[in-house]
């Protein structure tokens, strides 16, 4: 199926190309770094009310990572296609416009998700060199791990958008980082003043701080997982429609 | 193969391709002509479905090309001007990959890759990296690539450009030879090449068809399809005062006015009509020593120059 012959091919690109390997060593540093920080600091205060790995998912360094990676992944997928004209041999191929969505989609969020296996590395150092270990909890990692593929998925799925409009991948990349931001500006509201409690209620359902302060605690929730998974689906159905549009209308 | 009827294409007001009509049939190789910016790339994307028209019906293989455009692109291979190819790529790993794309039966497309990389003569830079060929190589990268699927209809927006004079020969050659099986629709601004390569000629000007017809045809369009020239020792008045008055002598011009007393002059007869006999005559009368006297063939340059001249 054309679906996996380009996902391969998306996959490999990124390891062909040096932005991928110093995003990958950028985001491992700073995870790295991250990691270190907090380790530090709840041992010198004898912090108790969360763990390490708690406090690196809600922390703000983990959010200024996440809105610097994904553009930095998604920015070239269809711009560079569009700059050296390579789309023209790949529309005139014949594949269908959502096997090249998804493709780009899903060889972003295989990428993204890349990106955040060197803090898995970083949980299992200090699991081995801690003395005594921390305790376990594989319900608050799986948790959390769900909700940074949901998260992933919706802001790769912004990416991919972004890209589609433009084949200049700065532009791509800017237009990307502010729609993400615009999701996390939304969050940031539920402390105005004089909200109702309608509004309230709306602003928790999409707020991806309250989506990570429930998964770290090992909370599943359904709600989260249909907004992200039918707003990933809805911003890849406008990207397809896009590239449609471009082979149907004169 | 090709039934393309009324297509239009405008760009942002501009327009490329002006309510053009043609048909290629199975098995034609057919050159498309014209200057630069006359629209022969833009009917060829239209062609291969990578841009939409703004108005006309087009049909390939039966199929139209909007509301049936996979079933189009599954049988033709598309060569676009430019070539542009993914460079980070092996040679060997990007024909694969374009032939797993294009529904290249699994177990066929090791032999399909094989097959296009002999007959593209790519064999010694299978395992080479795209971005670092020259641009000959890459041409025939993407002429590979056009072939692999084997597709009935290949459109080639300028195949042999970049190409050295051997690269071109043996290009041609290829291109007649895949002529026998295939069904071809070639853009090219280089003549020779067309006279040897194509069956049929679309002359396109400023986004119209001018002239459709055989290399051979086009020629004999102009002026009568050739003129004779003549040499004689006489003075350049008296050759168009003698020549002109002859029956079926539709000019007369004088191209070197005498070197020495030698003139040279072009006579173009009406077509279909041999008037070297009587020409011959008219030197005999007057006693014009002759140095020759000879049919010079039209070539499709000067069929290309007046059909597109302003």
């Amino acid at each position: 199926m054309a679906f996996w012959t380009l996902y391969k091919r998306e996959l490999s690109s990124y390891f062909q190309s040096v932005v991928a390997y110093i995003v990958l060593f950028g985001s491992a540093l700073a995870q790295g770094m991250v990691f270190i920080t907090l380790t530090n600091f709840i041992a010198q205060q004898n912090y108790k009310d969360q763990s390490v790995f708690q406090i690196f998912f809600t922390c703000a360094i983990f959010w200024i990572l996440l809105f610097v990676q994904v553009p930095l992944i998604t920015m070239r997928v269809f711009s560079e296609e569009f700059k050296l004209g390579t789309i023209e041999m790949l529309l005139t191929a014949p594949v269908r416009e959502w096997e090249i969505v998804l493709s780009k989609f899903f060889g972003a969020l295989t990428f993204f998700l890349i990106l955040w296996l060197p803090v898995v590395l970083d949980q299992v150092a200090l699991q081995l060199f801690s003395n005594p270990p921390p305790p376990v909890s594989w319900g608050q990692y799986g948790t959390t791990a769900l909700t940074i593929v949901l998260v992933g998925a919706f802001y790769v799925s912004l990416g991919v958008f972004t890209s589609v409009l433009t084949k200049n991948q700065i532009i791509s990349a800017v237009l990307c980082f502010a729609l993400i931001f615009a999701t996390f500006f939304v969050a940031l509201q539920k402390w105005q003043q004089h909200l109702d409690a309608f509004t309230l209620s709306w602003i928790s359902y999409v707020s991806l701080l309250e989506h990570f302060g429930h998964a770290v605690q090992g909370l599943f929730d359904t709600r989260p997982i249909v907004y992200y998974v039918s707003m990933t689906a809805f911003v890849l159905l406008v990207t397809q429609r896009i590239l449609l549009g471009r082979r149907l209308k004169g | 193969m090709i039934e393309v009827e009324n297509l239009s294409k405008t760009y942002s007001g501009v327009h490329a391709v002006r309510n053009i009509s043609f048909h290629v049939n199975k098995g034609e190789i057919v050159g498309f002509l014209g200057p630069n910016g006359a629209g022969k790339s833009t009917t060829m994307k239209v062609l291969a479905g990578y841009l939409p028209p703004t108005d006309g019906k087009i049909r390939i293989a039966g199929y139209d090309v909007i509301t049936e455009s996979l079933e189009v692109r599954k049988r033709i291979g598309y060569m676009p001007e430019n070539v542009p190819l993914y460079t980070d790529m092996r040679v060997n790993e990007f024909l694969r990959f374009r032939a797993e794309l294009k529904k290249v039966a699994r177990r066929r497309i090791k032999d399909r890759v094989e097959t296009v990389k002999e007959l593209c003569h790519l064999k010694d830079v299978g395992s080479k990296i795209i971005g670092t060929l020259s641009k000959g190589y890459r041409q025939r990268v993407g002429l590979a690539d056009a072939m692999v699927h084997d597709p009935d209809l290949l459109i080639l927006d300028e195949p042999t450009i970049g190409l050295d004079p051997n690269q071109i020969r043996s290009v041609r050659d290829l291109i007649r030879d895949l002529g026998k099986h295939h069904t071809i629709l070639l853009s090219t601004h280089i003549l020779s090449e067309v006279e040897l390569t194509c069956g049929r000629v679309l002359v396109i000007h400023r986004g119209r068809i001018e002239a459709s017809d055989t290399p051979a045809n086009l020629t004999r369009l102009v002026r009568g399809g050739g003129s004779i020239l003549l040499e004689v020792k006489a003075p350049s008045a008296d050759v168009v005062a003698r020549i002109q008055p002859l029956p079926n002598i539709e000019d007369v011009e004088i191209v070197l006015p005498g070197t020495g007393d030698w003139t040279v002059a072009k006579i173009f007869a009406k077509p279909g009509v041999d008037v070297r006999e009587d020409i011959f005559g008219v030197v005999r009368q007057n006693n014009w020593p002759l140095r020759e006297l000879a049919r010079v063939k039209a070539t499709l340059e000067e069929a290309f120059v007046e059909l597109t001249q302003d």
